[in-house]
C-alpha cells in the first residue's frame, strides 16, 4: 500500500510513518463502510452471496461514484485475463480429452512409482497421435 | 507422489497484480465489519481492492495539496485530517481521523512532561 501512495506522490515528498499507519486505518474504515453497505444491498436482493455487482452499487449509493467507471473496468479486465488463463498452454500448448488428461495423469503417477522403485527414470513410449516433448516412457 | 509444475501450472495460472492490496486481509475487514455477512464472491475482494486503491489515491492527492499549501514537504497527520474535513464523501472518516490525531498530541504532551 505504501507503494500506491509514494506513486501518487513527487519523490522529493516524504510521508510520516505514522500518516501511513493513518491512511492504512482509512481504507480498513472505507472497506468497513462499503462492505456494510454492500451487505445491504444483497439482502435487499434476497441474494446469499456478496457479487462484484453489489460492491459497485455501494460504492454509487455512498457517494463514490467516480469509482464505478474505473472499478468496473478493472474487473472486466480480470474477467477476461481470468476467461483466458485456461486456454493458455497445458502440456506445451495441447488440448486434452478428460480421458486423455486422466490417461496422462496414470502415466505421471507410474512414472513416479517407477522412480521410487528402481531410482531411475523409465523411458516414455512415442505416440504417434500425440506432438508431446520428446520423451520416452514406459507403461509399468 | 504427485508431479508438481504442469498441474500447478494448469490450476494457478494468474499472476498477482504488482501493486496490488491483499485480498486475503480485504476478505478478512469484509467478513468483520457486521454481524450477518454473507458469503463473499471470490471476485468481490479484487472489486474492493481496486476501490482502495482509488480511495488511498485520492486521499492521499488531496492531503499533499494541504500539505503544499502549507509549504511542507512531509505528507503529515494534520494534513490528511484536513483534506477528510474538506470532503464530503469522507465524512465516515471525520471521527476516526480526528480521535487518532487527538491520541497523538496526548501521547506527545505526556512524552514532554
Amino acid at each position: 500500500m505504501f507503494k500506491i501512495i509514494k506513486e501518487m506522490l513527487p519523490p522529493d515528498v516524504r510521508v510520516a510513518r505514522d500518516t501511513q499507519d493513518l491512511l492504512v486505518e482509512c481504507c480498513v474504515e472505507f472497506i468497513n463502510l462499503v462492505s456494510s453497505e454492500a451487505n445491504d444491498v444483497c439482502n435487499r436482493e434476497d441474494k446469499r452471496t456478496i457479487a462484484p455487482e453489489h460492491v459497485l452499487k455501494a460504492l454509487e449509493v455512498l457517494g463514490f461514484g467516480e469509482y464505478i467507471e474505473e472499478v468496473a473496468a478493472a474487473y472486466e479486465q480480470h474477467k477476461l485475463e481470468t476467461l483466458d488463463s485456461p486456454k493458455g498452454v497445458r502440456f506445451s500448448g495441447i488440448e486434452m480429452t478428460e480421458e486423455e488428461a486422466a490417461a496422462e495423469q496414470q502415466r505421471m503417477f507410474a512414472e513416479a512409482r517407477a522412480r521410487m522403485n528402481n531410482g531411475v527414470a523409465p523411458q516414455k513410449e512415442p505416440e504417434p497421435d500425440r506432438s508431446f516433448d520428446s520423451q520416452n516412457v514406459d507403461h509399468v | 507422489m504427485r508431479q508438481a509444475g504442469i498441474y500447478s501450472g494448469m490450476m494457478w495460472g494468474k499472476k498477482p497484480c504488482p501493486n496490488s492490496l491483499p485480498l486475503s486481509r480485504i476478505k478478512k475487514i469484509m467478513k468483520q465489519s457486521g454481524e450477518d455477512v454473507k458469503m463473499i464472491s471470490c471476485e468481490a475482494p479484487l472489486v474492493f481492492a481496486k476501490a482502495c486503491e482509488l480511495f488511498i489515491q485520492q486521499l492521499t492527492v488531496r492531503s499533499y495539496k494541504v500539505s503544499v499549501q502549507a509549504k511542507k514537504r512531509t505528507l503529515q497527520k494534520d494534513d490528511i485530517v484536513t483534506a477528510v474535513k474538506a470532503t464530503e464523501v469522507f465524512d465516515f472518516l471525520v471521527e476516526m481521523v480526528t480521535a487518532s490525531n487527538a491520541d497523538d498530541c496526548m501521547k506527545t504532551t505526556r512524552e514532554r512532561t
